[in-house]
C-alpha cells in the first residue's frame, strides 16, 4: 500500500494548512521588503482554507492520537471565525502573525485529539504563543509584561495539574485514550484535568489572570482570546466531561458556573477602563458556559446536546469581537471618554449599543436566545439554584451594559483626552460585520435545531 | 477521602520540616568578618553574585532548542538502515523544520556576537 496514504493527511488538512501558513509567515519575515498587507492576506487565506478543509474532513480515527468527529470539526469553525478580526489587524511584523497562527494551530490540534496526551499538546501549543502575544501588547510600560508573567505562571500551574490528572487517569484505566471510565481515581484524574480547562475559561477561582491579560493586550488580541481561546477551553472541558459525566466534578460545575457569573458581573460594575470591564463580562459569560457544560453532563453528555453551547459560543464570537473592534475603531479606552459619544459619532454609538444589548441578553438579540437555551438545558436537568444564580448575574450585568449605553447617550461629553488606543478606521467595518449578526441571529432559532444534527458524529 | 487524608498528611509533614530548623536550630550570631565569602583569607575583590548579561539568555534558549533537536536525531541516525519510507519522510520533515528555524534565526541576526 502506498505509504503516503498511511499518513492522516485527509483528516488533518486544516492543521497542515495552518502549519504551512505559520512557516509562510516566518519566511515572509525573512525577506527584506514585503508588499503592504501581504501578511494580512496570507493569514486570512490560511484561515479561510482551514475552514474549507475542516468542512471536507471525514470523521474517523487515525491512529491512537487523532480522532475526528462532528464535535471537533464544528468547534474548529468557532476557532477560525474568532481569529478573523485579529488577522485583519496585522501589520508588517511577522512575529504576531506567526504566534497567532501557532495558537490557532494548537486549538485545531485540540479539536482533533483522541488521546489525553494530544489534548495536552494542543492545550500547551495554544497557550504558549498567547503568553508571548500578551507580552507584546501596547499600554503603559511594564503593564504588558506583568500581565504576561501572571498569565504564564498561572497557565504553567494549570498545565502541571493537567499532567497530574492524566497520571491519575492512566493509573486507573491503564490507557490514555479518550474512552470513558468509572472509579474514584479516574474521576479524580478528570477533576484535576478539568481544573486546567476551567483555568483557560476564566472560571472562578482561577480567573485572576484574565482581567490583567485582556487589559494589557491590544483590543483585537483580547477579542481573539475571549472568543477562540474560550471556545478551546470549553471544548477541552467537554471532552473531559465525556469521560466521567456522572462524577462529583461534573456535579460541581453548575454551581461553579453560577458563582463565576455573579463574581464577573459584580466586578465589572466597578470598572472604569473598558477593556477591563469587557474582561470581567467575559468571565461572566464563561460562567454561563460552565453552567451549560454542567447541564450537558447531567443529561448524559451526548454530542448532539452541545448545540446550545455551540450557539452561545458562535453568538458570543460576534458580540465579543464586535465590542473589542469598536474599541479599536473609536479609540475609546475608559468610561469617562465614552460620555456623550452618541453626539460625536451616532452610527458607531448605535452599533456599540446593539452589541451591548446582545451581550446583556435583551430580546430579540442572539445573546438572549443563547442565554435562554443554556438556562433551558439547565432547568431540564433540574438545576434550579444555579440557574437562579446565573439569572441574578444577568440582571446585575444589565447594570453595566445599560450603564454604558446611558453614558453614550445621556451624559455630557467631555473633551476627549489623549488615549493609548490608536484609532483604526478600517475596524468600523468589523464592528458592522459583528453587530448585525449579534442583533439579528436571535430571530433565527431554527438554526439551533440544524446544529444538533451537524454535531452528532 | 483517602486522597484528602494523604494531602493533609503531606502538608503537615512539609510544614513540620520547614519549621523544625527555625525552632530547634542554633540562633544565628552576626560576627562581622565571619560572614564574608571565603577566599582563602584574601579580601574579596568583587561581589560573588553579580548581574548577568541578558544576551546569554538568548544563547541558552537557542542551545536548548537545538539540543532537543539533536536528542531526537541521535536514535534515528543510529538506526537509519532499518527505517522504512514513512519514517524517513517523517524525520526528514522534522529536520527540514529545524533547518528552517536555523535559517530564520540566522537571517534575523540571533546568531551574532556583539
Amino acid at each position: 500500500m502506498n505509504p503516503l496514504l498511511q499518513f492522516p493527511f485527509v483528516g488533518l488538512g486544516p492543521q497542515l494548512c495552518l502549519g504551512a501558513g505559520l512557516l509562510a509567515a516566518l519566511a515572509a519575515g525573512m525577506s527584506q521588503r514585503l508588499p503592504r498587507g501581504f501578511l494580512r492576506a496570507v493569514v486570512l487565506f490560511v484561515l479561510a482554507s482551514s475552514t474549507l478543509l475542516a468542512g471536507l474532513t471525514v470523521p474517523g480515527a487515525y491512529g491512537p492520537l487523532i480522532r475526528i468527529d462532528g464535535l471537533g470539526v464544528s468547534w474548529q469553525f468557532l476557532f477560525y471565525l474568532g481569529a478573523v478580526p485579529y488577522a485583519l489587524s496585522l501589520a508588517e511584523d511577522e512575529v504576531p502573525a506567526a504566534l497567532a497562527l501557532g495558537s490557532v494551530l494548537g486549538m485545531a490540534l485540540l479539536a482533533v485529539s483522541g488521546n489525553l496526551l494530544m489534548l495536552f499538546i494542543g492545550l500547551e501549543f495554544m497557550s504558549l504563543p498567547a503568553y508571548l502575544l500578551v507580552s507584546r501588547g501596547g499600554g503603559r510600560s511594564g503593564q504588558a509584561e506583568e500581565a504576561a508573567v501572571k498569565y504564564f505562571f498561572a497557565g504553567g500551574l494549570a498545565g502541571a495539574l493537567f499532567l497530574l490528572g492524566m497520571a491519575l487517569y492512566y493509573a486507573a484505566t491503564k490507557s490514555l485514550a479518550l474512552v470513558g471510565a468509572a472509579g474514584t481515581m479516574a474521576e479524580a484524574g478528570v477533576a484535576l484535568m478539568g481544573v486546567a480547562a476551567l483555568f483557560k475559561l476564566g472560571a472562578v477561582p482561577l480567573h485572576f489572570w484574565l482581567p490583567d491579560a485582556y487589559e494589557a493586550a491590544s483590543p483585537e488580541l483580547a477579542g481573539l482570546m475571549s472568543t477562540s481561546m474560550k471556545s478551546a477551553g470549553l471544548l477541552l472541558l467537554l471532552r473531559l466531561l465525556a469521560l466521567t459525566p456522572s462524577s462529583e466534578f461534573a456535579a460541581c460545575l453548575p454551581a461553579l458556573g453560577a458563582l463565576t457569573a455573579v463574581v464577573g458581573a459584580i466586578s465589572a460594575l466597578r470598572q472604569e477602563r473598558l477593556q477591563r470591564l469587557l474582561a470581567y463580562s467575559s468571565i461572566a459569560h464563561a460562567g454561563n458556559l460552565v453552567l451549560g457544560a454542567g447541564a450537558w453532563a447531567a443529561q448524559g453528555a451526548l454530542p448532539a446536546g452541545t448545540a446550545p453551547l455551540f450557539f452561545y459560543l458562535a453568538s458570543y464570537a460576534f458580540m465579543s469581537n464586535g465590542a473589542f473592534a469598536f474599541l479599536r475603531a473609536s479609540g475609546i479606552g475608559s468610561r469617562a471618554e465614552l460620555k456623550g459619544y452618541a453626539l460625536r459619532a451616532p452610527l458607531k454609538a448605535a452599533l456599540f449599543a446593539a452589541l451591548l444589548l446582545a451581550l446583556a441578553g435583551i430580546p430579540p438579540t442572539a445573546g438572549f436566545l443563547a442565554k435562554l437555551l443554556i438556562f433551558w438545558e439547565a432547568v431540564k436537568a433540574g438545576l434550579w439554584a444555579p440557574v437562579a444564580g446565573a439569572g441574578l448575574a444577568a440582571l446585575l450585568s444589565l447594570g453595566y451594559y445599560l450603564g454604558l449605553i446611558r453614558d453614550m447617550y445621556f451624559e455630557e461629553s467631555r473633551a476627549p483626552s489623549k488615549t493609548p488606543i490608536e484609532v483604526s478606521a478600517a475596524f468600523s467595518g468589523v464592528v458592522w460585520a459583528c453587530a448585525v449578526p449579534a442583533a439579528v441571529l436571535g430571530l433565527a432559532p431554527w438554526l439551533v435545531g440544524g446544529l444538533a444534527g451537524w454535531l452528532a458524529p | 477521602m483517602a486522597i484528602g487524608l494523604d494531602v493533609m498528611l503531606t502538608a503537615a509533614v512539609v510544614l513540620a520540616l520547614s519549621c523544625a530548623g527555625w525552632l530547634f536550630g542554633p540562633k544565628p550570631r552576626h560576627e562581622g568578618d565571619a560572614e564574608m565569602p571565603y577566599e582563602t583569607g584574601e579580601v574579596p575583590i568583587e561581589p560573588a553574585v553579580d548581574r548577568m548579561a541578558v544576551p546569554y539568555y538568548r544563547f541558552a534558549v537557542l542551545f536548548v532548542v537545538f539540543d532537543v533537536d539533536l536528542a531526537f536525531l541521535l536514535p534515528w541516525a543510529l538506526n537509519r538502515r532499518s527505517v522504512d519510507l514513512p519514517q524517513m519522510l517523517t524525520m526528514s520533515a522534522f529536520v527540514a523544520l529545524v533547518a528552517f528555524m536555523l535559517a530564520y534565526f540566522w537571517r534575523k541576526g540571533a546568531l551574532e556576537c556583539r
